[in-house]
């Protein structure tokens, strides 16, 4: 009886504690994207004062190339360059195949769903997106609409056309297991002084 | 964030939970750098310690280059045969080149092809066969070029670009090459044979010297991925230094053959191959067929031929014309008389000896510039000054300033030249500013001259021309290049910029004579203000404006274009204060093919001068794209971009090899490298090696992956699962904790 009660007891707290470790590991993640942005913001000072690829931390492998924003939502965030993926924990990433913004072609930025992209779900038609870049003015979208399309045929071609841009993030909202599909929301470039 | 309240109501448990909250908080802190990390970690281990992959710069020889998942480091594919077909009408050599290589992978891979050309000449056509395909070049200009070629590319397409990155290294992208498949890639260029005492001289370069790029502060190798802000395109040529033994196995090269077909416009007298053993075959008076005599040989010594007038008292002008496009074009080679300058009195000179000891010239080189050096020391007299200059990435100069040449001084530069070895990098431009930097600038009783050993393998050509004509003053430079396959282009635009003599000695027992050749030239007077003159009435446009100065032994090399092609030439020019004259007819000019092409060259290499004479940019620009559009050359601004010419076929039709023969295009010969091949010995390569290729899509899969857009990366977070699965193992611990103790309180 004796033993049984102290297994018992040895099992309980072994699940008070993975129970524990895996909670922490999920609470972590947004404060590590909020963490990695608040250093990035740094970073991107150094963007802008003219260093080339300018490392949040020492042994980062991945820099700020611009700074986004949504000014109807309040939002923002630093825009990483793509990097194997591992950026996106710290920011949304630029994909590298994708148009540098506000040059002609289509900039793909993409952002995990419950993190730094999770406002994407309130980004409505009509409203200002605005990309800031390290060296030169700031390019400015209007969203057209959205669209919900399959991870390995998105149909986006990157190149050749006006300036576009693509904000990618995981579909559906609020879902607790990866999928196959994604929401993208569209902009085109806009003139500043058409605002 | 509501379940994070489950582990504070464990009531007596509370300090435990805020333990293992803590712990995990700081479990989590490796993990973020962890996350971090991932890359770094995985970095590849340094692939030079992969025996048989190569950079670009590495490529004495023709090579086809497959890319690797290594950036910058290649896999030198199965050579089955190398062509080289010259045919020398009067001075213009026309030069095919047709190599044949196998992919030996069974994977769709991206290559690189290199060669190294003569200085002064570009590839004008190339023709390649990938499989079942036939390619084209067509030029375009530079952008165009890139444009048409990457969205070929894109579509599956085989495409290639031909891009001057030097004026004397050939490189051309090939993409879309099947598994196994054949490649055939044949190019022509054109390049007119050196008269000197006489004698013409061709040279088909068959080595590429590695060149080294220098950087502001240190001088480092450069590599692909940190361009150094002197040469911007430092990671496209691709330089760091490499010992000649580290060439490719020998399973992977296969020797070239040559053969020549000579035609020079008069009797021919001695045929000399310098570096190779040939068989001559001169059943006609005027035309001589030359051939390998011990057949194929490793292509890493430029091949040297040389030919002479049989009647040594024959006029020693010679004069083609060539009519292309409605317009006539005229080369003119002419000799001024060796007994004008024979007997000027000798004047006294300060001679500055620079000689490079840096790595690249290491070995024979090093003994060469050694030996030349030497040799140029005995010829100083008591009245001469001198001084010499050593440099690596260092210099050093032995005399402080020019001294006289006493016998002391001679002993004691001697002494210095014999201790040199060839180590560290290339820094020329510090080394070239002191040479050039003239105590005594309005000294007219002695000449000011730079004697310059090296063998050019540097990246920054554009400030070294800068330096040169802003400083060159009373001096002239007289660049010597050393070893088996200098830098030509640099040298002799250097001697040009500087206004004296390139000379080249390629062998240890050339250097006596060829630096007896550079004395007397250095002796005797020069020849200057030349000046062409045609019919009064009639336009021409001569290249090269102005006519350079002429040293003991050269001909007059000009070529015009022509608005009358008859009537007379006047050549004039100044000999040690007395004129010099000579008239010739036009009319007795022989036909010729590639002059056109000459002048082009010629009037766009003049025209890229003028830039050290600050004209602008966009003016020389527009001007040179021109002339290359016109008459179809590759230069700066234009590339020659590979069209598909394959004829149709119908598509449900199975293709054998014999078929894909009969299909080659009408006037395309691959047959000197289709007739006798070696088979690859696939056994032999090494398939660590080959899994190392950086595998492409196939045209089918490329057109797929098109179609299908860009694929979008995973952007869930595991946080949902973790954060409920967390809770949920927590509340589970804190029921069974407290069922336990509600148990013991019975």
């Amino acid at each position: 009886m004796v033993s049984r009660t102290s297994l018992l007891r040895g099992g309980a707290i072994a699940c008070l504690a993975a129970g524990a470790l895996v909670l922490a590991q999920g609470l972590w993640i947004p404060v590590k994207a909020d963490i990695a942005q608040l250093l990035l913001a740094q970073a991107w000072t150094r963007a802008i004062d003219g260093e080339s690829a300018p490392t949040p931390w020492p042994w980062a492998d991945t820099w700020p190339v611009a700074r986004l924003s949504v000014p109807q939502l309040g939002e923002h965030a630093i825009v990483l360059a793509e990097a194997g993926g591992e950026a996106l924990a710290f920011g949304p990433s630029l994909l590298n195949a994708s148009a540098a913004p506000g040059e002609n072609g289509v900039s793909v930025i993409a952002a995990h769903r419950d993190t730094h992209f999770a406002f994407l779900q309130h980004v409505e038609a009509g409203q200002t997106i605005v990309v800031e870049r390290p060296d030169g003015p700031p390019a400015l979208y209007r969203v057209t609409g959205s669209e919900i399309v399959e991870a390995d045929r998105s149909g986006i071609q990157v190149e050749g056309g006006p300036p576009r841009l693509a904000l990618v993030t995981c579909w559906p909202f609020g879902s607790i297991t990866p999928g196959p599909l994604r929401y993208v929301v569209w902009a085109e470039a806009v003139d500043i002084n058409t605002i | 964030m509501a379940s994070a309240h489950t582990s504070h109501s464990s009531g007596g448990q509370a300090g435990f939970g805020l333990i293992l909250a803590i712990a995990a908080f700081a479990i989590s802190g490796f993990l973020f750098w962890s996350d971090a990390r991932a890359d770094t970690l995985a970095e590849p281990a340094d692939p030079r310690a992969i025996d048989g992959l190569v950079r670009l710069s590495e490529m004495q020889e023709g090579a086809l280059l497959i890319e690797t998942v290594e950036p910058g480091y290649y896999l030198p594919a199965p050579m089955l045969a190398t062509d080289m077909a010259v045919e020398i009408a009067g001075p213009i050599i026309r030069t095919t080149i047709t190599q044949r290589f196998e992919n030996p992978s069974d994977q769709w891979v991206e290559a690189r092809y290199v060669f190294p050309l003569p200085a002064n000449s570009g590839v004008d056509r190339l023709r390649m066969q990938v499989g079942d395909r036939f390619i084209e070049g067509q030029i375009h200009e530079r952008q165009a070029a890139r444009r048409i070629y990457e969205q070929a590319r894109d579509n599956g397409q085989r495409a290639s670009l031909v891009e001057q990155e030097r004026p004397n290294m050939f490189t051309t992208s090939v993409a879309n090459i099947g598994p196994g498949e054949t490649i055939i890639i044949q190019i022509e260029y054109q390049d007119v044979a050196r008269l000197r005492d006489g004698t013409f001289e061709m040279r088909l370069p068959l080595g590429l010297t590695p060149r080294f790029i220098p950087r502001t502060d240190d001088y480092l190798l450069v590599s692909e991925t940190n361009p150094s802000p002197a040469v911007p395109d430092a990671h496209r040529i691709t330089p760091p230094v490499m010992a000649p033994s580290s060439e490719p196995g020998d399973r992977l090269r296969l020797p070239v053959t040559i053969s020549a077909q000579l035609r020079p416009g008069f009797e021919l007298g001695e045929i000399t191959s310098l570096y190779h053993a040939t068989r001559i075959d001169r059943s006609e008076p005027d035309i001589a067929q030359i051939e390998l005599a011990d057949g194929p040989i490793p292509a890493n010594r430029d091949f040297v031929l040389t030919w002479r007038p049989a009647n040594e008292t024959a006029p020693s002008a010679s004069l083609f014309t060539e009519d292309w496009e409605g317009e006539t074009y005229l080369l003119a080679q002419i000799l001024p008389p060796a007994t004008l300058n024979a007997d000027a009195p000798r004047r006294p000179r300060e001679t500055i000896f620079v000689i490079d000891n840096s790595g690249s010239m290491a070995g024979t080189s090093m003994r060469q510039a050694r030996d030349a050096l030497l040799a140029a020391l005995d010829r100083l007299q008591p009245e001469d000054r001198f001084n010499i200059i050593r440099f690596d990435n260092t210099m050093e100069q032995v005399f402080p300033a020019p001294v006289e040449a006493s016998d002391g001084r001679l002993r004691q530069a001697r002494r210095f030249v014999r201790n040199l070895d060839a180590e560290g990098g290339t820094n020329m431009l510090p080394a070239m500013r002191a040479a050039l930097t003239d105590d005594t600038p309005e000294d007219t009783s002695r000449v000011r001259q730079v004697v310059f050993l090296t063998d050019g393998a540097i990246g920054n050509e554009r400030e070294l021309f800068r330096e040169i004509h802003n400083r060159l003053g009373r001096s002239r430079l007289f660049p010597v290049g050393i070893g088996s396959a200098p830098n030509t282009y640099f040298m002799e635009r250097a001697a040009r910029a500087g206004r004296g003599t390139f000379t080249h000695i390629g062998d240890v027992s050339e250097v006596s004579e060829r630096m007896a050749q550079l004395y007397t030239a250095l002796e005797r007077p020069v020849m200057t203000h030349l000046d062409a003159l045609f019919a009064e009435g009639t336009l021409s446009e001569i290249w090269p404006a102005p006519l350079p100065d002429l040293y003991y032994g050269e001909p007059v090399l000009m070529t015009a274009r022509l608005s009358d092609p008859d009537g007379m030439l006047l050549l004039e020019g100044r000999l040690a204060q007395s004129g010099w004259q000579t008239r010739l007819d036009l009319a007795e000019a022989q036909p010729a093919e590639g002059i056109a092409a000459l002048w082009a060259r010629n009037r766009i290499k003049g025209i890229e001068e003028t830039r050290f004479q600050g004209a602008p940019a966009d003016r020389i620009d527009a001007a040179v794209l021109q002339t290359a559009l016109d008459f179809h050359l590759v230069s700066r601004l234009t590339s020659l971009v590979a069209v598909d010419v394959t004829p149709a076929r119908p598509a449900d039709q199975p293709l054998n090899s014999q078929d894909i023969a009969q299909m080659t295009p009408h006037g395309w010969d691959f047959d000197a490298v289709t007739r006798n091949t070696s088979p690859v010995d696939h056994a032999a390569l090494d398939p660590e090696l080959l899994r190392r290729l950086r595998v492409h899509a196939s045209p089918e899969e490329a057109a797929l992956a098109a179609e299908n857009g860009l694929p979008l990366p995973a952007t869930a977070t595991p946080r949902e699962l973790l954060t409920w699965l967390g809770a949920l193992l927590m509340l589970a611990g804190l029921i069974f904790l407290m069922m336990n103790r509600e148990r013991r309180l019975w």
